[in-house]
């Protein structure tokens, strides 16, 4: 299970929105990304078809994973690797750490992967005994400062040049300068040294392909071949939805990924790794290991709503294009997956509604994620049925039960219904200004403290209908 | 191959697990049908002139910083190849030993130490000349013509440090090996190979390695190589 937050997510978001730099490295960002996207979608003949065609083959994938997942398994073992099932994430820290054991592996190389951050895997191997680096410059930076990524794409997109090159700094001993090609420079020939070095590498996996038992790997860096070519060892670690069927699927989804994520046509770097290298081969690694992690995975799945989520291929696009995450960015969401994907994934895998439940309501249901999405998840539907859920659960507060205890019990008569309209039209009148509510209340609070009210009409709409009635017909 | 205790049951209790989550009593044997595969029809179907792949290559590829040279013959491209190693003020290079680069690319005419990267040497032995080296050439086997793409497969001969160490990469095809779309080097990949059979390993490079994690600023070189140059042969 993650480790919860201390603040309250509104308490989050409060603190976020005080971050003026962030706030605006965060809106530059999803400004340029999303463009980009806009740009990559326009160019690629018949977009929707492309939505339509990935949405096709990861639902026929999910609905039939167990299969996938059996012929996946065997034909890894065919070229030579081995597979692990982890229930959990202890579990797949557990025989993460213990394959590392057994290798004797002082230093770990790893290539960005958001399912080790899901069941926190750096702390257990640094406990064990063992040094870890990450080598996508993003996470490097983010080890350095001891943070989290706060965007799945651009991970480290709330930190500046200066931040960075102070960390750098620290690490080299003597100053290193902030502009760009100095800092990409120092991170070269440090992880360099590291990938030489390094015992084992640790990937995640974009796409596995369940016919030809491949791990498919995308960066621009080209940091998960360097981690996966020099190793001796590799241990590839992937949620157990992240499949296709066919080899041939890989063009629609690494199609998608890249121009949903970033606007290029492909990434620099598409690695297919089919298990260790073979007897003759020279580089690449000897031992060749794929822990596949369900924690949590399979709720969602037996749920066929919530199904559709794990259809998601991470390319971070609904985050780009939310007007929440544009205003408190990610670290503010507390959860390993943020934006809009993570707001309905969280509750779920971590089976708390309780704590996680309130991650739905960080959005405005403008639906601008489902619009945006390559897979095309229903992002908002899947967001309101969640805090239904939260709310028949019993998890929402008292003020909030009794308020809309008392409006079913107006809204359901027609009687009732009048006279609350009544009520409110009169009992209104001290507080409305221009036709807006604007003081204090203290039981709205949370509505007025930072948007006016709108007043309820002198006339309600039932009486103006019955007035013109009269007027039009004699 | 050794099976880590326990794992067999851990295995059979896992699937059981996502079975049961599709509401399964056990795990489906029986291969699904499936209506969609791969790309859109559309894309599968669409007709490419000839000359279209290698003018959507040069194109594509230049647009991501590269170089693409056509030449006519295999003393052209070691020319191509020469000429390039002088303006980067190469002193070594690392090769494959591809038969088809050796058929078409002269080494001693390069005019700086090559080194081949095959079995005579030993594994640390020749990741420390890779990367040493200023310049590694690979042979590529297909090239995608939609993407600026090229497909590199893994093998004794062939190994994944030489496109991926050096700070320049130099990739020498065959016109006639540059296809329009991804899918087409799958489909004959698959056929060529058979499906237990692939390369330990295919990188699709497309472009210098690059990042952009610093301030949204694009930046290249930050792993792999700075530089990407294409050496086409109209053979």
């Amino acid at each position: 299970m993650s480790e919860r937050p201390a603040l309250q997510l509104r308490d989050r978001a409060v603190k976020a929105l005080k971050d003026d730099q962030m706030r605006q490295a965060v809106r530059n960002a999803v400004d340029r990304l999303s463009g980009n996207k806009e740009k990559a979608a326009r160019e690629l003949p018949h977009w929707e078809q492309w939505r339509e065609q990935t949405r096709l083959i990861r639902q026929h994938t999910i609905d039939n994973l167990d299969y996938y997942l059996k012929m996946l398994t065997d034909n890894v073992r065919k070229a030579g690797g081995q597979v692990h099932f982890a229930l959990t994430a202890e579990a797949a820290r557990g025989i993460i750490t213990g394959l590392c054991q057994q290798y004797e592996a002082k230093l770990v190389v790893k290539s960005k992967s958001m399912v080790t951050e899901e069941i926190h895997l750096n702390p257990a191997l640094e406990k064990a005994g063992m040094e870890v680096v990450e080598s996508d410059l993003a996470e490097y930076i983010l080890q350095l400062a001891g943070e989290t990524p706060s965007h799945i794409i651009v991970p480290a997109i709330h930190k500046n040049r200066y931040q960075i090159a102070d960390l750098f700094s620290q690490v080299a001993g003597e100053k290193v300068e902030s502009d760009t090609p100095a800092l990409t420079r120092f991170a070269r020939q440090t992880l360099r040294e590291k990938f030489m070095e390094a015992d084992i590498g640790i990937t995640g996996c974009n796409f596995a392909v369940a016919e030809t038992g491949s791990v498919t790997l995308v960066t621009n860096e080209g940091n998960a071949r360097l981690s996966t070519a020099l190793p001796r060892v590799v241990i590839s670690v992937m949620g157990m939805e992240r499949l296709v069927p066919a080899f041939e699927d890989l063009e629609t989804v690494l199609s998608m990924l890249p121009r949903s994520a970033t606007g290029q046509k492909l990434t620099s770097y598409i690695s297919v790794i089919n298990g260790p290298r073979q007897a003759a081969d020279i580089d690449g690694c000897e031992k060749f290991h794929l822990v596949i992690v369900d924690n949590g995975r399979s709720r969602i799945l037996a749920d066929e709503e919530y199904r559709q989520s794990l259809n998601c291929i991470r390319c971070g696009a609904c985050f780009n294009v939310c007007p929440v995450y544009r205003q408190i960015g990610g670290h503010a969401y507390g959860s390993v997956y943020g934006g809009p994907i993570g707001s309905v994934i969280t509750p779920l895998l971590e089976n708390d509604f309780a704590f996680w439940g309130e991650l739905p309501y960080a959005s405005t249901l403008c639906a601008a994620c489902t619009s945006t999405c390559p897979a095309k998840i229903p992002l908002q539907e899947l967001l309101l049925k969640l805090r239904a859920h939260r709310v028949s659960a019993g998890y929402t507060n008292t003020f909030e039960k009794i308020a809309f205890g008392l409006w079913k019990r107006f809204f359901k008569l027609p009687g009732t219904y009048k006279f609350a309209m009544k009520a409110a039209s009169l009992g209104q009148k001290p507080l409305v200004k221009n036709g807006y509510i604007t003081a204090r209340i203290p039981l709205l609070a949370n509505w007025t403290n930072s948007r006016y009210l709108p007043a309820a009409a002198d006339e309600t709409f039932r009486d103006r209908w019955k007035k013109r009635k009269k007027q039009v017909s004699p | 191959m050794t099976v880590i205790h326990g794992d067999l049951s851990r295995e059979t209790q896992f699937l059981q697990t996502v079975a049961k989550a599709l509401g399964r009593d056990k795990a489906l044997s029986v291969a699904p049908t499936r209506q969609e595969a791969g790309p859109p029809a559309f894309w599968r179907e669409q007709q490419f002139e000839n000359t279209q792949p290698l003018a959507l290559f040069k194109t594509n590829l230049e647009a991501l910083t590269g170089k693409v040279v056509i030449v006519r013959d295999g003393s052209e491209a070691t020319n191509q190849i020469k000429l390039w190693l002088k303006v980067l003020n190469a002193k070594s290079a690392i090769l494959w030993d591809h038969p088809t680069l050796r058929k078409y690319i002269e080494p001693a005419q390069l005019g700086v130490k090559a080194v081949f990267w095959n079995n005579e040497r030993s594994r640390e032995e020749l990741i420390e000349i890779a990367e040493q080296s200023d310049v590694g050439i690979t042979w590529v086997d297909y090239a995608i013509g939609y993407t600026g793409t090229v497909a590199l497969f893994n093998g004794a001969a062939t190994g994944r440090s030489v496109s991926l160490l050096p700070p320049t990469h130099i990739a020498v095809m065959r016109q006639a090996d540059i296809v329009p779309t991804m899918s087409t080097v799958m489909r004959e990949l698959l056929a060529r190979c058979g499906q237990g059979n692939l390369p330990s390993a295919i990188d699709f490079i497309t472009g210098p390695s690059r990042t952009s994690d610093i301030e949204m600023d694009l930046s290249i070189g930050v792993h792999g190589p700075v530089r990407i140059w294409a050496v086409v042969i109209e053979d």
